[in-house]
């Protein structure tokens, strides 16, 4: 009863969110909201026993990428009047052509799942995986995507400082 | 709750970000969206990962996690350089390419 209160709550607190990422005029508005859509997402996580993913999403995203963004906007001084969203049809017929794209994609996600049973609530019966499990899991099959990563990180930290310089 | 919860957040999430993405002029609100995108993507990792009892999910979800963050650092970089030459944000004002 209580963790569906809590589900529904954050539920609507992440799409308000989203939804004001969007529609937003103001960017640090925009960063405010995308920063309420992922503390809610990371309630998400929380309820469905991911509890090492949603550290991660606290300390990367809010820490990390939403500093980032604030960062950005701060040294740029954006000041924008009023939300100026585009007129020509276009634009407006290829954002509704691409959300019909995604909604038949995931009707098809949909129909391909109906056959298969997905049982029990989570957080209620077995025990989710745990950081124990999750470790030996990265750290054996995935070493080499793991390693990979850091090294993409490497160069993404290089490529940054090379662009950005003057 | 159930797995079909999840997963309809995640696509509800998803199909805001493409949204924003289409109809937003201003750059950095565009990585938002983008932002946006690979979080419902993660979303239903998780939701996957925890249904199938399995950890995959949540191992691809770290992946995801530090392929946004240089996503966004190349991003936010190119933005800036993009601020410089051209002293605005606004992607329908930015066409070099338009010849």
């Amino acid at each position: 009863m209580i963790e569906q209160a809590v589900f529904w709550i954050l539920g609507a607190i992440m799409v308000a969110g989203a939804l004001g990422v969007i529609l937003m005029p103001n960017t640090i508005n925009s960063v405010m909201s995308l920063l309420l859509s992922m503390l809610s997402l990371a309630g998400f996580y929380i309820l469905m026993g991911a509890h090492v993913v949603a550290l991660f999403q606290i300390i990367v995203y809010v820490g990390a990428v939403l500093v980032l963004f604030l960062y950005v906007i701060m040294l740029l001084n954006l000041k924008e009047k009023g939300l100026k969203l585009p007129m020509e049809a276009s634009t407006w017929a290829i954002g509704g052509m691409s959300l019909g794209l995604v909604f038949v994609v995931a009707w098809l996600f949909w129909q391909s799942l109906r056959e298969t049973v997905f049982t029990g609530d989570a957080g209620t019966t077995d025990a989710p995986a745990t950081i124990h499990q999750l470790a030996i899991d990265l750290f054996s099959q995935h070493l080499l995507i793991f390693e990979l990563t850091s090294v993409l990180l490497l160069v993404a930290v290089i490529g940054a400082i090379i662009i950005s310089k003057k | 709750m159930g797995f079909y919860h999840y997963l309809s957040f995640g696509i509800i999430l998803f199909s805001i970000g493409v949204v924003g993405f289409i109809i937003r002029n201003n750059t950095v609100v565009l990585l938002m969206s983008v932002e946006l995108m690979l979080n419902s993507v993660n979303l239903i990792f998780v939701a996957f990962s925890r249904y199938l009892h399995g950890t995959e999910g949540q191992v691809y979800v770290f992946i995801t996690m530090a392929i946004a963050a240089a996503e966004v650092a190349v991003g936010l970089a190119i933005v800036i350089s993009i601020y410089r030459l051209f002293g605005t944000l606004d992607i329908s004002k930015i066409k070099l390419l338009k010849g």
